[in-house]
Parts: structure tokens; C-alpha cells; sequence
């Protein structure tokens, strides 16, 4: 009975829907935490795994060495490189292929790489138009370092000191 | 025996061995870098320091010869504290590059530094550099990374036989390096790669190409030479990409020759015939298999078949083919009632097969207390065989050799200078001087005796373990068969063991597989000359494999003849005289048997898939069969075919009753092919093609020579530069050459 009264008070009160409201009225001049995406991004650490690039030395000189040790660490088998002696004797990749169908982002290849030239950059969206598109080259993972390089640099400088 | 603790382990040893020897036998594992089963002990890399109780310092394994009652320790914490100094000595010069070195992955310092190093160096200082010199097309050197451990200097000068590496400077100074400008020459230079505990010297055709880790390793056998070496071919995404020694006592021990090491890059090649090839109305076309078989068959058919005479059909092979070619070609030619068989093209003297039975095994070479060699360089024709020969002088044997030319052989001879046509007189009177048993000499009486020889001849006679190698100098000569006639006598009568190298690649197959003229039959040479209706070639290059290539073209060129080819590699004069080319599996791309010059018969399996449509031989021989409708292929693997060869007993020497000794001193040719141009494969290996022996192309000749033939240095000879030196017989030129001939006689 005493049940029954009180739901019928708290019915014609109308508490439930003042209290939505007062979140309403707090969120309301509160500040906001939606970020308008695309236009906006969320922070992120500078450990994230994204998208893979090769670096470039300051001086124009690509990094990879084929030494092929993320190929052999690579839990996924996502990466293909063939390699050659350049003309100038020293030792480099032809083809230095990323599956990222394959890639589970594990940020192995990053760890293994003995010259920082395979890196994990903070960028995740990214897409493809077909399915070929998946396989990421070395011409374009080139460009992506190039186009990114303030962005890794940065993000390996913060991350230093806590390695 | 005696008992020795390793680990409190109690173990028998012999009195006197190393105790890394009995670690190795037992499975214990003592870190090494300079000690090597087959080399000296040099201990001078100190990686192998056990503590052996009752000694005040820890004690080389290499270099401490086991005694009874010792107690030693592999891995208690003096021998580990021990071995990580040492350790971290070692890697204090080396460079540390593993990313961009060849040996990253298979190097025996990564290994022993993971499992006995430190992992931090309290080095700080500047590391030496040492500035290569090139070394030749075959090794690549970087000297910085190298750690003195000497084995590439005793690999020369103990199984190479010459000392073309050594330590220069002392100290800090010490540099690993060649002595001579020209770099490293040896046909055995390849096992330096391999013996190489760091990434010092490495393979240059296969630089920066692969890790260790991405290639599939087969076990195979080489097809050069009479050996047939244990390798291993190392496949990676369907292509041989570099070839390592295998380990069998009985043949290779753990060396393997340049030739059989870096001869893979041939089968890679461009030059590869990819598809079946008919010809319609003069032009060459691409066609199906089908087509292409359909073509042969009814040319076949059309030729001989139809008109009831099999045996105007010849079959001719060269010697380079498997055992299960052979046999299954000559089932078909025998199945098809021909006996035109033959795979001697590169021989003048066919019309009798001379038999010529090695009775020696090849590990028992180095037993022998007396090594003749007649009429072979078996440093170049076969480098293992001469290894053996090495040891056995190294052994103490005394070596003699009968040669018109007198080589640079790797190890004590004495060398016997002698005109082709007057080495029968000198076996003959060897013969009639050695004999230790009665024999039939009534032909041999006119013989002359000279010094060498009575020399020789003693020799024989006081040797208790004799052995006579006979090469292929004189084969093509016109006394072969009085040579291989007194050679078989000489054998006889003083108990002498003979090895027989006088062929190449898979001779010893053939004839095992009888892939020679059976009654009735026509032999090489006259099947050429007698224009047949049609010819089966089975992987023959007339430029290269034929005595007299303008004659085999010109007579198989003709209208009347319908020839079918089986390559696997493109040929201008195949194409010039086939009719259809089948393209077949070369090296590494077909199972099947080789047969050496001990008889032994060792098996392979196919490493990689051939390119393009062709086909492992024997299969297209099975269906080529199947096609013709004849009897008993149902093969379905190539050992089947291997279990079906007649493993009769050897046919017993033959031995000429009339022996004839020429007297006048006709002018001989002996043509000496590059051991680089044997087969196709060695001819598009193109690293192989520019060291010292592939680059050879003389005619070798003495001043007198030279004047009858009106020749001077400059002059050529059957198109090959003269030289004219006086280490060579009279009437007698020797021609060493990479090129190709279609005339190898004035």
C-alpha cells in the first residue's frame, strides 16, 4: 500500500524528468567533450600504432638497411622485402610490402628495426579503394614518412624519455 | 681407452684425443670459432676454455689432450667467467654490423655471443677498420668483421693446398688478407665461405640477396664432375639461391668445389628454353605440349616407324643427363628395336667401347703409398678427386704423373713430360719393368726404357697400396686404346688399383644404364656420318659436346632428317637442325641418380619446379613412351625407373691382346674444355665465368711446335691464342679454352 502511494508521488512530482533535465541544464554550460571529427581529432599517446612509414635520413637517404629483421619478428608475416646490393655497394631494399589486412599493429617491426626506419605513426584513418590498395608499398611508405616526419619525430621525442 | 669426467659425467676417450673431440661426440657443447673437425688445431681463439680440476687456468678443449682420470668442466662458473672474457675480447674490434651482414642469422659469433657473451661491452674506445682488397668474383670480403681465427689461412694451406691467405702484422696490426694482388684462385676457394665463422668472407653472387632463415635447404648432389658431391641447394619462392657443402665421408668429407658451389646461378638464368618449340615450314613456334609431342611422334612415325626400320633412328645424349634419362631413352630406342645408342659425342674413338672399371673407392685414394696419373690435371678436371690425391701424397705417397703438359699441381710430383703418341712406349716399358706377375709382353718387347721409367717402375714395385688414375688427356688420341689396354695389364699384373676419371658429369650413368651401341648398333660417330632418318638428342650442345660440331650440324641440318631436341637451354645450332625441342628440367629441377667414378649411385630429389612449361626428362621420356605405344613405362616416380636399372656386375676389363707401340710421333691435339663449360648450367653461371679458370683460353705449345705449324705468340691456333712455353711435349698441342668449337682438330 505504502508502496503504491509513493510511485504515485514520485509519477506526479515529476522528479525523474526534473533530474534529466538538471543534467541537461549542467551539461549545458558545462564544456564539451565532443570532438567534431573529422575537423577535430582526440589526443593521442605517442606510443599509438598506426599506419606504417619508412623514415628518411636528414640528409634524403632512406633508413632501411633490408636487414629484414621485422619481416622475420613479424607475427602476422605482413611484410615482404626482397633486397639488392645498390650500385653503390650498399645494401637495400627493391620491395618492402605492408599487408595491412595482414598487420595485427603489434608495433613489433618498430621494435626490431635497428635504424628507426620502420616506424608506427599516429595516423588510423586511413582507407582503401580496393583491395590491392591493402598492400602498402614501399613508394608510399616512403611518402608517408616524408609527408609525416614532424609528426614521428615528435612523437618518438616525447616517448624517449621513458624509454 | 681411457675414462675421463666431463660435467661428472664419466666418459671413454682414446688416450691423446682433444677434448673438444669427445665433447663433440658426447653432445656437450664447448663454444668454438678457430677449431674445425677437418683443419690443424691453431687454439688461438680461446673461445673453447674449459676448467679442467688440477689445472691452475682454464684449458683449451682443442688443445688439451685427454688423459685418464681428468676431470673436467664445460660450464661450472670458472670455465663461463673464462669464456665471457673471452667473449668480449673478441667483439671488441668487431663491428657489430649483423644488420647488413650476410652472415646475420647463421653466424657462429652471433650464436656463441648470445648464449656465452655479455650483454654490455665495457669497450668505449675506436674500433680498428681494415680497407678490403677484392679477392676475385667469387668471395666477398669484409676484413673488419673478421676475428683471426685462421681458418680460411689453414683451409688453404691444408686442403687448398696453397697458402693464398695469411696473417700480415703483428698485434693490433694483424690483417687476414691475400698475398697476391690476383686474389684468391683456387677451384676449392667456395669451402672459405663456408668454414668463415663471421661474416669476413661471404658468397658474392648471393650478396645482400637473403637471410638464412627465408630459404629452404634440399639435400641434392652435384652433377659436375665424377663425384658427385653431397650439397645442399638452399631454395627460397621456387629458385636455388645459393649451394652449401653437404657432409658424407665416402665422397666430399665437408668440401665441395667452386663449381658445384656456385654453378646454380645457370639454371636462373635468361637463356632458359621455356616452352615446347616446332618447326613448320622453316619457322620456329611456340606450341603446347601436346602439339609439340604430336609433332615428334608423327615425325617419327612418318620417317621410320611407318617403313618398318627402327633402326635408322638414333639416340645420341650428352654426358650431363640422370641415370633415369638414360635408362628410360635407351628402353624406348631398345623397346622400338634400335641399338643406335650412344652418348660418347665428344669422342673420336668410338668404334669400340673400352672398358675401364675404377676398383678403388674414392675415401680409400688417400691410402695409396703410389698415385700415377696418366693424362689428367685433376686439379681443374676433378678438384675433389685431386684433394684425395693431396692427402695421399700428404700421406707420404709418392705422386708421378705421365702429362704432355706439365701442370701446377697442389702437392709433391714428379712430373713425367711426354709426347701423346709416345705414352704407350712408356707404359709399356713401366709395364715391362714393374711386373711382378707373368703376362703376355711379346708386343712389348720393343719398348724403350728411359730413366723415369725404370723410376717409375721401381716405384710400382716397392709400393705395397699402388694406384693409377687415368685422366681424359689422351682419349681422343689414337693410342687410347693401347693405353687403356697397358693401364688395365699394369693394374693386373702389380695389384694396383685403378681410378678411372676420364669423363665427366654422369659418364659412369650412361654406361650403367647401357646408353651405348648394342649389337648391331651404330656408334656416335658413324650415326653422325650416315645421315639417319631421324635422331632423338637428349640435352646435347654440338658447340660444346661434340669432337667435330661442324659435321654434326651439317650432316643432322638436313632435309631428310627429322630430329628431336631435348634442352633446357636455348641453342643456335639446336634450333639450326631440329625439328621440335622439347624443353626439359635442368639441375636441381628433376629427380634422379648420378653414378660416380666408384659406381656409386646417389640419389637426389628435385629442389626447385623447373620454369615454364618444361618438364623433369624423365617424364617427358615416360610419356613420349605412353605416345608411341610401347610396353612397360608405367612409371609414376623416378625411383621406380632407378629400382629397373640392371645392376649387373661391372664388365670385365678388356685388355687388347695386340698391343701396338707407335713409333713416328704424329702431331696430337688434346682439347682441354674449361672445367666451367662442361655443361649448360656452368655456361650461364656467370660468376664462375669470370674467375682465373673460367677465364682460360689458350693453345699451349713448345717453340718447335710452334715452327712446324708456323705459329708465333701471337698467332691463333683452331681460333685460340698461342702461347708458346717449353713445359709442354713435343708434337703436341694442349688447348685450354672457354669457347665453344665446331672443329677441335687441325
Amino acid at each position: 500500500m505504502i508502496d503504491k502511494l509513493k510511485n504515485i508521488f514520485k509519477v506526479f512530482s515529476l522528479s525523474e524528468l526534473r533530474g534529466g533535465l538538471n543534467i541537461t541544464a549542467h551539461e549545458l554550460v558545462n564544456k564539451k567533450i565532443t570532438v567534431q571529427y573529422p575537423e577535430e581529432k582526440t589526443p593521442i599517446s605517442p606510443r599509438f600504432r598506426g599506419l606504417h612509414a619508412l623514415r628518411r635520413y636528414p640528409n634524403g637517404e632512406e633508413r632501411c638497411i633490408a636487414c629484414k629483421l621485422c619481416e622475420a619478428v613479424c607475427p602476422a608475416n605482413a611484410i615482404t622485402i626482397e633486397s639488392e646490393m645498390r650500385d653503390d655497394g650498399t645494401r637495400r631494399t627493391t620491395q618492402y610490402d605492408i599487408d595491412l589486412f595482414k598487420c595485427i599493429f603489434c608495433g613489433f617491426c618498430e621494435e626490431a628495426c635497428p635504424v628507426d626506419a620502420i616506424v608506427e605513426t599516429q595516423i588510423y584513418d586511413y582507407a582503401f579503394e580496393s583491395r590491392e590498395g591493402s598492400i602498402i608499398t614501399k613508394e608510399r611508405l616512403l611518402e608517408v614518412g616524408e609527408k609525416n616526419e614532424q609528426m614521428i619525430n615528435k612523437a618518438k621525442l616525447e616517448d624517449s624519455k621513458y624509454k | 681407452m681411457i675414462e675421463i669426467e666431463i660435467d661428472g659425467k664419466k666418459i671413454k676417450a682414446e688416450q691423446g684425443e682433444m677434448l673438444i673431440s669427445v665433447t663433440d661426440r658426447e653432445g656437450i657443447s664447448v663454444p668454438r670459432f678457430c677449431y674445425h673437425k677437418k683443419l690443424s688445431v691453431a687454439a688461438s681463439c680461446r673461445m673453447c676454455l674449459v676448467d679442467v680440476e688440477g689445472a691452475p687456468k682454464p684449458q683449451t678443449a682443442c688443445s688439451t689432450p685427454a688423459a685418464d682420470g681428468m676431470k673436467i668442466h664445460t660450464n661450472n662458473e670458472k670455465a663461463k667467467a673464462s669464456q665471457k672474457a673471452v667473449m668480449e675480447f673478441l667483439l671488441i674490434n668487431h663491428p657489430l654490423d649483423c644488420p647488413i651482414c650476410d652472415q646475420g642469422g647463421e653466424c657462429e659469433l652471433q650464436d656463441v655471443a648470445m648464449s656465452y657473451g655479455s650483454d654490455v661491452s665495457s669497450f668505449n674506445e675506436g674500433k680498428r677498420i681494415i680497407n678490403d682488397k677484392g679477392i676475385g668474383p667469387l668471395i666477398h670480403t669484409d676484413m673488419t668483421r673478421c676475428i683471426h681465427c685462421t681458418r680460411c689461412v689453414r683451409f688453404g694451406q691444408e686442403v687448398a693446398g696453397i697458402m693464398e691467405m695469411g696473417g700480415t702484422g703483428r698485434g693490433d696490426a694483424l690483417k687476414i688478407e691475400p698475398f697476391l694482388e690476383e686474389g684468391i684462385t683456387s677451384e676449392l676457394s667456395g669451402n672459405m665461405i663456408d668454414v668463415c665463422p663471421v661474416g669476413a668472407l661471404t658468397s658474392k653472387p648471393f650478396r645482400y640477396e637473403l637471410r638464412s632463415w627465408q630459404m629452404n635447404a634440399v639435400k641434392n648432389i652435384a652433377r659436375h664432375d665424377l663425384l658427385g658431391s653431397n650439397i645442399y641447394s638452399q631454395t627460397y619462392k621456387g629458385k636455388v639461391k645459393r649451394v652449401v657443402a653437404g657432409d658424407n665421408d665416402d665422397v666430399n668429407e665437408t668440401w665441395i668445389s667452386d663449381r658445384d658451389r656456385f654453378s646454380y646461378e645457370g639454371i636462373n638464368s635468361s637463356n632458359r628454353l621455356l616452352s615446347p618449340r616446332i618447326k613448320v615450314e622453316g619457322q620456329w613456334q611456340d606450341a603446347s605440349w601436346d602439339v609439340a609431342l604430336d609433332f615428334a611422334i608423327r615425325g617419327l612415325r612418318g620417317n621410320v616407324l611407318k617403313n618398318n626400320q627402327p633402326n635408322q633412328l638414333g639416340a645420341l645424349a650428352s654426358s650431363n643427363a640422370t641415370l633415369e634419362e638414360y635408362f628410360l631413352l635407351q628402353k624406348i630406342m631398345r623397346e622400338l628395336g634400335s641399338e643406335n645408342i650412344d652418348f660418347r659425342l665428344s669422342e673420336v674413338n668410338t668404334k669400340d667401347q673400352l672398358n675401364l672399371n675404377s676398383n678403388i673407392k674414392i675415401a680409400e685414394i688417400e691410402k695409396a703409398d703410389l698415385v700415377l696419373i696418366v693424362g689428367s690435371n685433376p686439379r681443374l678436371e676433378q678438384p675433389m678427386i685431386n684433394h684425395r690425391i693431396r692427402k695421399a701424397s700428404n700421406n707420404k705417397a709418392k705422386v708421378f704423373s705421365i702429362n704432355s703438359k706439365s701442370f701446377d699441381f697442389n702437392y709433391q710430383i714428379n712430373q713425367n713430360l711426354i709426347s701423346p703418341s709416345k705414352v704407350p712406349n712408356m707404359l709399356a716399358s713401366i709395364l715391362r719393368e714393374a711386373k711382378v706377375k707373368s703376362s703376355n709382353l711379346s708386343s712389348l718387347t720393343d719398348a724403350q726404357n728411359t730413366d723415369e721409367t725404370l723410376e717409375i717402375a721401381n716405384a710400382i714395385k716397392n709400393s705395397t697400396n699402388p694406384l693409377i688414375v687415368i685422366g681424359e688427356h689422351y682419349k681422343n688420341t689414337k693410342n687410347w686404346s693401347s693405353i687403356v689396354s697397358l693401364i688395365n695389364l699394369l693394374a693386373k699384373d702389380t695389384d694396383a688399383g685403378i681410378l678411372n676419371i676420364s669423363g665427366t658429369g654422369n659418364y659412369f650413368g650412361a654406361i650403367l644404364a647401357e646408353f651405348l651401341p648394342g649389337e648391331g648398333g651404330l656408334d656416335a660417330n658413324t650415326m653422325i656420318d650416315k645421315q639417319l632418318p631421324a635422331y632423338m638428342l637428349f640435352d646435347v650442345y654440338p658447340s660444346y659436346d661434340s669432337h667435330n660440331a661442324e659435321n654434326f650440324v651439317n650432316s643432322l641440318k638436313s632435309e631428310k632428317s627429322f630430329v628431336i631436341s631435348f634442352n633446357s637451354f636455348q641453342d643456335d645450332l639446336v634450333e639450326q637442325y631440329s625439328n621440335v625441342i622439347l624443353p626439359i628440367a635442368s639441375f636441381y629441377e628433376t629427380s634422379g641418380s648420378h653414378v660416380n667414378c666408384e659406381n656409386k649411385i646417389q640419389s637426389f630429389a628435385a629442389a626447385v619446379k623447373s620454369p615454364g612449361e618444361s618438364k623433369p626428362g624423365w617424364k617427358v621420356l615416360k610419356v613420349f613412351a605412353d605416345l608411341l605405344e610401347l610396353q612397360g613405362f608405367h612409371y609414376t616416380d623416378s625411383t621406380q625407373v632407378t629400382n629397373e636399372v640392371g645392376f649387373q656386375s661391372a664388365k670385365s676389363n678388356k685388355a687388347d691382346k695386340e698391343i701396338k707401340i707407335p713409333k713416328s710421333n704424329s702431331l696430337e691435339v688434346i682439347w682441354q674444355s674449361s672445367p666451367y663449360i662442361i655443361d649448360p648450367v656452368l655456361r650461364n653461371a656467370e660468376a664462375l665465368q669470370n674467375t682465373n679458370i673460367g677465364k682460360m683460353n689458350i693453345a699451349f705449345m713448345n717453340s718447335k711446335t710452334a715452327k712446324k705449324l708456323k705459329l708465333n705468340d701471337k698467332s691463333v691456333y683452331l681460333n685460340i691464342p698461342v702461347s708458346i712455353t717449353d713445359d709442354v711435349s713435343d708434337s703436341c698441342v694442349i688447348i685450354q679454352t672457354n669457347q665453344s668449337t665446331m672443329k677441335r682438330s687441325a
